[in-house]
């Protein structure tokens, strides 16, 4: 059974709140992260996540909810990402993101684009293919980053497997949606 | 945007200012552009410390835009989008200023750096005022500076830095652009957005005046202070045009800067 047009507009809905959260966690990080270099790649992937998070937004609308309207996922992860929000090693903050965060974010959306069909929900499939692709561009570029700076490569590799596996925990993660949709 | 917590800012001469922001230790931080040394000839020396200074404030830059999106949450979509776009921009500019300074012989921390716009224009407690300082106040005044440097770099040679330079410019008009669109969308839809752009203006007086180097004081560099109005670079007319500043508005900054007999030739221009 494939998605109508209510699950993909949830979802959907859902990936845009997830993008905006992170836009808004590497811009916090931005100032309170020293290393200049890294607040240039943070800089450079606030745009990157904003640009996706407005693609998304703009295709809630044609699935019949508000403009740029953005779902809270279901609160356990929801708790996840805040939790996530809060670290503050560098070297924590760019593995996190980059090997652990972006990389399940893919998961997830080859999960939707296995789930839907390509043909009538085209549109939603041409955002998600162009999101991986710059996830694809953004993990190279962090990759580039730690060649940079390699003192950022050591990374408690505990607490890098606890972030992954408290990811992959929530396989559901896409509330209903409210009565009334706000964007 | 919630009141800042006390462990949140600093008092610099009787004034509360939001912290300094996050550096590497291999930067000395100081409260003012009046602690920075400064060379007024284009010599090695001197093209370091500009492009290691003008680093730092592109830096700066990134983080009062990226700040923005933390604290107004609430703000439009678009207004937002255009400051998540601010935020590349200016990562940009400090790459690629950095890897000039490096192939110039400088370095990360070579000389002392200030974060006086941070420190007031994050002291602020709503965006228009913000948006008024940073984008339409320093910004601004980078594009009048930025208009006549690139000639500057040219005459010792150095045509690389003038094109970073020139490359800069254009993305800095449109960060003064977008913040000209949504401040007088701002007081059309509100009039006491006006207010608050006036309480910033006279915050960043009080401040520029409380750190302001006294009278007979040396620079760190050992030579004597320039005074504010001699420091004033020329109203970069035409592209205060493209950055949507009215012809009014022009005619004021020329006032100010003591351009008042060719005012209003040059608006027109």
């Amino acid at each position: 059974m494939t998605l109508s047009v209510e699950n993909r507009a949830e979802k959907v809905a859902t990936f845009r709140f997830i993008h905006v959260f992170l836009m808004e966690t590497l811009a916090r990080w931005v100032p309170m992260t020293p290393e200049m270099e890294v607040k240039v790649i943070l800089g450079r992937h606030i745009w990157d996540l904003a640009q996706q998070a407005d693609a998304l937004g703009k295709r809630t609308y044609e699935l019949r909810a508000p403009l740029q309207f953005s779902l809270r996922p279901l609160d356990r992860y929801a708790r996840f990402l805040e939790e996530f929000a809060r670290t503050t090693a560098t070297s924590e903050k760019i593995h996190g993101f980059y090997e652990v965060m972006l990389p399940a974010l893919a998961v997830r959306y080859r999960a939707y684009l296995d789930q839907t069909d390509r043909l009538l929900d085209e549109p939603t499939v041409r955002i998600v293919e162009r999101i991986l692709g710059d996830f694809t561009r953004m993990e190279s570029e962090s990759q580039r980053l730690l060649d940079e700076l390699p003192e950022l490569r050591p990374v408690d590799q505990t607490w890098l497997a606890g972030l992954r596996k408290l990811e992959a925990a929530e396989t559901d993660i896409v509330a209903s949606r409210p009565a009334t949709a706000v964007a | 945007m919630v009141a800042l917590k006390p462990e949140e800012t600093k008092q610099v001469k009787g004034m509360t200012l939001r912290r300094d922001p996050l550096r590497e230790d291999c930067f000395s931080v100081v409260n003012s552009d009046a602690e920075l040394k400064e060379w007024p000839d284009m010599s090695d020396i001197s093209r370091r410390q500009r492009l290691h200074r003008h680093m730092n404030n592109e830096t700066g830059a990134i983080e009062i835009a990226a700040q923005c999106l933390v604290d107004f949450p609430e703000a439009p979509w678009e207004l937002r989008m255009h400051l998540a776009r601010q935020c590349w921009d200016e990562s940009r500019h400090v790459a690629s200023l950095y890897r000039r300074l490096r192939e110039i012989g400088g370095r990360k921390g070579e000389f002392p750096i200030s974060n006086f716009e941070w420190t007031v224009t994050c002291a602020l407690d709503s965006l228009a005022a913000r948006l008024a300082l940073q984008n339409r106040t320093f910004e601004a005044g980078e594009l009048d500076l930025l208009g006549q440097l690139p000639p500057k770099w040219r005459e010792v040679g150095d045509d690389a830095t003038a094109e970073v330079l020139e490359s800069i410019l254009a993305d800095e008009i449109t960060h003064v652009r977008f913040a000209n669109q949504w401040l007088r969308r701002m007081i059309q839809e509100d009039r006491r957005v006006l207010l608050k752009i006036a309480m910033a203006a006279r915050f960043l007086s009080a401040v520029s005046a409380a750190v302001a180097p006294k009278e007979g004081e040396m620079s760190p560099s050992g030579l004597p202070f320039v005074k504010g109005e001699e420091k004033l670079a020329p109203v970069n007319i035409e592209d205060r045009k493209h950055a949507e500043f009215s012809d009014a508005e022009i005619d004021q900054f020329l006032r100010q800067s003591g351009f008042e007999s060719i005012m209003t030739t040059g608006a027109e221009g």
